[in-house]
């Protein structure tokens, strides 16, 4: 017997997944990519509330606008990576830190 | 455990395994092309979750178009024979600590929590209550999504053409 | 259908972003002028259909999904204002001169749009749309210098880590949404009361809390959500900083408060109720004062004046944050006057930043120095701009510090208020750092005048007048706010 419990473990493990991926890659695609996990996840989360949990589909309505974001979002993310890698020639978050402070004890950018 | 219940752990599995994969391949191409088959198990959950117009959005949209974007992202920002990718281990452990942290209260949430339930229903084609709903009670989204679109169109296109006036 | 006759304002919105959009493609030599005149004259117009329409019934819009109401109308003609003044601050800035400046006005107005519709949300799918919306289109404003690495950069980090917070948003959206069945504000704060929250539940609504947080805090800069501050601030156009640090600062905290007042308070009589086993204000007031503190701690040693501002506005939002978590209506009606004055604060520091880069070509502090002999009525200005900062009587930020301390105070929380009077103080230190290397020290060698022209002179006489007088005529402002405050009960 599948029950929500599944659904939702499923999606916290993506989410995990996501998270792991957006801490500890480099390449700005690769962050992306963590970024998707994360998005797929909480619209899993949606979809198996929508079913288990209301009595419309207000869940995949909102999942459907989800998806729209994300596919924007990947856009314009991408059109920056390729603007980056024009001025750079590189992706490499680690080599893109020209906006560190001048002092050492202040608080620094993402981590990466 | 029939076959369907079956099926659905095969392809559970192939979603976290290929979503892990993604995070943890140290190859750029391999993370991609495992991303294909997590976006693919994902649509099958919805399938599972009768959301079938949503299962052929994702596919659609997610394989079809978000992903082709991140390989054209991978293919455009490397020379073509240093496609690895070498993460340094000890920003790995960290990362694996916290994320080990976050699944396990999402999974006690996940299954201790006392959920909003109703009843068991029927599970029928979605696509002709979401052509009603996005013409009624969510129009106002329908609307500004495309909004959202045309910004998203507006900006890339200036970021990244080339000639410096139109 | 019926609708649509009080969304006027958004409409001119989008009428006019379409139009740019067409001018810019189709009279090539019109559209320096008549792209900015475009958006300048659709801004007045939707201020004046938000004044015009009657906001007082609380209303409905389309099915649910936004709300008519005082708090809105507020917020509406705050954040109109708000890009008004940034509109006008642009024109003259050196570095939109050089790239095309089309998209610019369009992507303001829509980010405008997103930002109106943001004020209004009571439906946790338009709120996740409406916050998208002005996060992408602020993304592609930070990076609009595609030929400049910084600001390439900035806007690169800004997107990462702004995909982060508003995806773990959403997964708590998500979680929310399973516990009550309901994607409406209201309906999701009547499911709360009635069934109560017991046990374990308590853990899943604070961490669902926190997530939708990660969120909120990433919109308004609060700690630990605020990493990308720093470097988006110095890297974008500084008319897009100084956008950044009032509009959508201001509406992330307008969605902070329907959330957690109309989502997660019962708000009906006097005394205002917890929803039972969830202390959100305990950790409002952590992050409050978490804020304020490495805000004003980092601050201390910038050199760059935009690293600094943009600090210095984490800090801000701090202040602004003190007043939610005293559950009155009191500390509402604080948190919209301060935004209020900090919106003349801020973005009259940051005109006089664009003004001296225009013809310095720097952001450092010690380029600033001897200011006062080029040009007085800059260093003049640019004092009153730190000193109404810094909270110093008879400043509008005195005025805007002083209702949230006594809304703090009135509730007993008076450690919360010394806290906040200490960081007024250490940030004294910061902000008189400015105005001494201006009035106080040599100049490094440039010793001609600066001219101001007269355009940016008129606008920071604007900018000064409510600086210097609101502490005056304050009686306007505080009626005004009380009465968007009053959505909420309790006044």
């Amino acid at each position: 017997m599948i029950t929500l419990s599944h659904y939702l473990l499923i999606s916290a493990a993506l989410f995990s997944l996501g998270i792991m991926g957006v801490l500890t890659r480099k390449n700005a695609v690769n962050v992306l990519m963590g970024i998707e996990l994360i998005l797929n996840s909480a619209n899993i989360n949606l979809v198996a509330f929508s079913r288990y949990s209301s009595n419309g589909i207000d869940g995949q309505m909102f999942a459907i606008i989800v998806i729209v974001v994300a596919a924007s979002e990947v856009a314009v993310a991408l059109a920056m990576v390729l603007t980056m890698y024009r001025l750079l020639r590189t992706v490499n978050l680690d080599q893109a830190d020209t906006l560190k402070p001048t002092c050492k004890v202040c608080a620094t950018s993402i981590p990466n | 455990m029939s076959a369907s219940d079956i099926i659905f752990l095969i392809v559970a599995v192939v979603t976290v395994g290929s979503a892990a994969i993604v995070v943890l391949s140290r190859s750029l191409i391999y993370s991609a092309f495992s991303l294909l088959f997590t976006f693919f198990g994902v649509a099958i959950i919805y399938v599972y979750l009768g959301a079938d117009f949503l299962a052929g959005t994702q596919v659609l949209i997610y394989v079809g178009g978000i992903l082709v974007l991140l390989l054209f992202g991978v293919m455009l920002t490397h020379r073509l024979y240093s496609l690895n990718l070498r993460t340094e281990t000890f920003q790995v452990i960290p990362g694996f600590l916290i994320a080990l942290a976050v699944f396990i209260s999402l999974a006690l949430v996940s299954t201790r929590t006392n959920w909003h339930v109703v009843a068991d229903k029927p599970l029928v084609p979605t696509t002709d209550t979401i052509g009603t709903l996005f013409l009624t009670e969510y129009l106002l989204p329908f609307e500004i999504a495309s909004i959202l679109l045309l910004v998203a169109l507006i900006g890339a296109a200036m970021l990244v053409r080339r000639r410096a006036d139109i | 259908m019926q609708s649509l006759r009080y969304f006027y304002p958004e409409l001119t919105l989008i009428v006019a972003m379409l139009l740019v959009v067409i001018a810019d493609i189709s009279f090539k030599r019109l559209r320096s002028v008549l792209n900015p005149l475009l958006t300048i004259v659709s801004l007045l117009l939707a201020a004046y259909f938000t004044a015009y329409i009657n906001h007082s019934q609380e209303a409905n819009l389309f099915l649910g999904m936004l709300a008519l109401d005082s708090f809105a109308q507020f917020f509406k003609l705050f954040l109109l204002l708000a890009a008004f003044l940034v509109v006008l601050g642009s024109l003259q800035s050196e570095e939109l001169s050089q790239v095309h400046q089309g998209e610019f006005f369009a992507l303001l107005l829509a980010v405008t749009l997103g930002m109106l519709l943001m004020a209004n949300s009571i439906n946790l799918a338009i709120l996740y749309l409406s916050l998208e919306l002005v996060s992408l289109t602020s993304y592609i404003m930070v990076g609009y210098l595609k030929g400049d690495r910084l600001s390439n950069e900035a806007s690169l980090k800004y997107i990462l880590f702004g995909a982060i917070s508003t995806g773990s948003m959403l997964y708590g959206f998500s979680l929310i949404y399973g516990m009550t069945g309901s994607l409406n504000l209201y309906t999701i704060r009547d499911a709360f009361l009635s069934q109560g929250v017991q046990g374990f539940d308590q853990f899943t609504t604070l961490l669902a809390l926190v997530l939708a947080l990660a969120g909120f805090g990433f919109k308004t800069a609060l700690v630990p959500f605020h990493f990308w501050c720093p470097d988006v601030y110095a890297g974008a156009p500084t008319p897009v900083t100084a956008f950044l640090s009032v509009a959508p600062k201001a509406a992330g905290f307008g969605i902070l408060v329907r959330f957690f007042f109309s989502g997660m308070t019962q708000t009906t009589g006097s005394e205002w109720g917890l929803v039972n086993g969830i202390n959100w204000p305990l950790v409002l007031i952590g992050i409050s004062v978490l804020t304020m503190t490495l805000g004003n701690v980092a601050a201390l040693t910038q050199n760059n004046l935009k690293r600094m501002l943009a600090y210095s506005s984490i800090a801000q939002a701090g202040y602004i944050l003190m007043g939610s978590v005293v559950l009155t209506g009191e500390g509402l009606k604080s948190m919209l006057i301060y935004l209020f004055v900090y919106l003349f604060m801020n973005l009259g520091a940051f005109l006089v930043v664009t003004i001296i880069y225009n013809s310095d070509k720097s952001f450092e502090i010690g380029d600033y120095n001897g200011m006062f002999k080029r040009s007085p009525f800059l260093a003049f200005a640019m004092g009153v701009f730190m000193l109404s900062l810094t909270g110093i009587p008879p400043f509008a930020g005195f005025l805007g510090k002083l209702y949230v301390f006594l809304a703090v105070i009135e509730k007993g929380l008076i450690w919360f208020a010394v806290v906040g009077t200490l960081n007024a103080a250490l940030a004294a230190f910061y902000y008189m750092r400015v105005i001494k290397a201006m009035v106080l020290e040599e100049g490094n060698g440039n010793v001609a005048p600066l001219q101001v022209s007269f355009l940016n002179q008129a606008l920071l006489v604007a900018l000064l007048i409510p600086n210097l007088l609101l502490v005056f005529f304050w009686n306007p402002i505080d009626r005004w706010t009380a009465s968007s405050a009053r959505l909420f009960g309790g006044l």
